[in-house]
């Protein structure tokens, strides 16, 4: 199996293939059986670190309460605010947010602030755009 | 989107068969006897369970994914310290499955009773078997009756522990609105680990927000099986300010450990032989995994559930995730935001692993409002990674020392709108 997945992936149409069809990313899990070391390494999934934020500020990032939405906010202000969170002198009334930013790399602050503008600010919003 | 992304592998396993030979193509994708993407099933529909099922699907709804919770509406434990407070209704807590049947969970109210690990199957009180390919429980916590010697289910009746919401709940409020002014309402505080390290503490402040209001003359006395608690600090500092010498807490040094409990007279004995007399007497006694990780085999010799902390799958039996209060995952409390967190993890676990993908990079996040006042919150924070298979704390605190009022004023509301959002999260119900 390890043998055939390199074979394929020597294969420069293939890989053509998988990256306009997949990914490469993606080819080398598809052909990742369970069991496989392959498959203990884990991978990023920008969805996996945002679900993290799901929990105050509502699924998708939109919250039902006070706690302002994030979704669809634009990717340049998402960044900024969450790196002054992170920063030792956060905005006026910060509350919780510096003690969680803190612990955000650079490349992770740049993920979240690219996934949720890239989610529509209200899930009607979205049927609409889909219609 | 993941149905698109379902047609884009077929498409391409069929221009590779195209291109090698169609055999070896096949072997490629990860088939399951029980159906083309794979069976779940999730036992709890608390913090951990509705969130598992809900993001299973959001990834994959190709996934059969069964929900096994008894109650047709779920009460959550956190927020029913307001409720003793008399800031919140009982029903306030309590979330249907509407939109995860909506999403195509199939939403079964029954009990689990069994699992077969070999035959990968659980069975249900109503008689059912259930195959799965993946099994994920969020059983929460069980009670080790007697381990407190006198505490058995029986005594719970009268000495209620409202450490599971419901008729225990709505026991201890009762016994609360018919205690005289100038009673005492005796807490019993459990050692570490317990589920919700705070909750004793918000909870002796919400009691002694509706006795200063309603019997100013009465007492609250928590004897502790520990030296210190979560946020001690704020509490206590807050404590003093607004209730005074209403509330004693008198610590395990202190002889605050009870040995002994007699639920009849309401009364319980110390380490060094000391009877307190209560009015109202709220035993939170020890605590284990709920009995369903003990029935599968995914205990220790704790009682609680070693996982693998990038995916929660159990250290001791493939094919079966535990998250939540059930779990071995210190720094991470066990608290129903842990509980929704490790749910995303092992959510995306499981897809991926019904896929034949690698799991991704895990990453959790905790806070923990308390309510002292009711213009007054306080919280502790955190985030949490994964180094060398272990679960450490990235960043993290609580509310400083020296905030001032509208600080705590804004954590009092942020802890409303955690509730909101994350019963959202989970059930996609509005609180």
């Amino acid at each position: 199996m390890r043998y055939l997945a390199t074979t394929l992936l020597k294969n420069e149409k293939l890989m053509h293939i998988a990256r306009t069809a997949l990914g490469a990313a993606a080819l080398l899990g598809a052909l990742a059986a369970p069991g496989l070391a392959a498959a203990d390494q884990p991978i990023f999934d920008a969805k996996v670190l945002a679900a993290a934020c799901a929990n105050c500020h509502g699924t998708d990032g939109r919250s039902p309460g006070s706690i302002p939405s994030i979704a669809g906010r634009p990717e340049a202000i998402l960044k900024q605010q969450l790196q002054a969170f992170k920063s030792d002198t956060p905005p006026a009334g910060t509350t919780v947010m510096n003690r969680l930013a803190k612990g955000l790399s650079d490349q992770q602050i740049d993920a979240l602030a690219q996934h949720f503008s890239q989610i529509s600010r209200s899930s009607s919003a979205q049927e609409v755009a889909k219609q | 989107m993941s149905q698109s992304r379902q047609f884009s592998r077929r498409q391409w396993l069929t221009t590779v068969g195209k291109a090698t030979a169609a055999g070896a193509a096949l072997m490629l994708a990860p088939t399951y006897a029980r159906g083309a993407a794979g069976k779940v099933v999730v036992v709890g529909g608390g913090f951990g369970g509705a969130t598992a099922a809900k993001y299973i699907k959001r990834r994959n709804p190709a996934i059969e994914v069964t929900l096994i919770e008894p109650a047709k509406t779920y009460y959550t434990c956190p927020f029913t310290n307001l409720y003793f407070g008399g800031l919140r209704t009982f029903e306030q807590q309590g979330h249907g499955f509407d939109e995860l049947r909506s999403l195509g969970v199939n939403v079964v109210h029954d009990f689990a009773s069994g699992v077969d690990t070999g035959a990968k199957t659980v069975s249900l009180a109503g008689g059912q078997t259930l195959p799965y390919d993946r099994l994920l429980l969020s059983p929460g916590i069980d009670f080790r009756w007697n381990a407190l010697e006198g505490y058995d289910e029986a005594a719970s009746k009268l000495a209620p522990h409202a450490w599971k919401a419901g008729e225990q709940t709505r026991i201890l409020k009762q016994q609360l609105e018919a205690m005289p002014d100038g009673g005492t309402f005796l807490m019993v505080a459990p050692a570490n680990p317990f589920r919700c390290p705070p909750g004793p503490y918000e909870r002796v402040s919400m009691v002694a927000h509706y006795l200063k209001h309603n019997k100013p003359k009465s007492k609250i006395l928590i004897l502790d099986a520990k030296d210190a608690f979560s946020k001690q600090g704020l509490f206590q500092a807050g404590w003093d300010r607004f209730y005074g010498d209403l509330i004693e807490w008198v610590p395990l040094s202190k002889d605050g450990k009870v040995v002994r409990v007699d639920a009849a007279n309401l009364s319980v004995e110390t380490e060094f032989g000391e009877i307190h007399k209560a009015d109202v007497l709220n035993v939170i006694p020890p605590q284990k995994a709920g009995a369903i990780a003990e029935i599968a085999g995914v205990t220790n010799e704790s009682g609680w559930v070693p996982v693998k902390a990038l995916t929660f799958e159990s250290e001791l039996v493939s094919d079966i995730y535990v998250v939540g209060d059930a779990t071995i995952a210190s720094p991470m409390p066990k608290s129903g935001f842990s509980a929704n967190a490790q749910a995303k993890v092992a959510a995306a676990a499981i897809v991926s692993s019904l896929a034949g993908n690698p799991p991704a990079i895990a990453s959790f996040a905790n806070t923990c409002y308390s309510l002292i006042a009711p213009d007054y919150g306080i919280s502790v924070a955190a985030t949490y990674q994964i180094e060398d298979g272990k679960i450490v704390e990235a960043s993290g605190g609580v509310s400083p020392a020296d905030a001032d009022d509208t600080f705590r004023k804004l954590e009092a509301e942020y802890g409303v709108a955690w509730y909101q959002a994350i019963a959202q999260d989970s059930w996609g119900t509005r609180a």
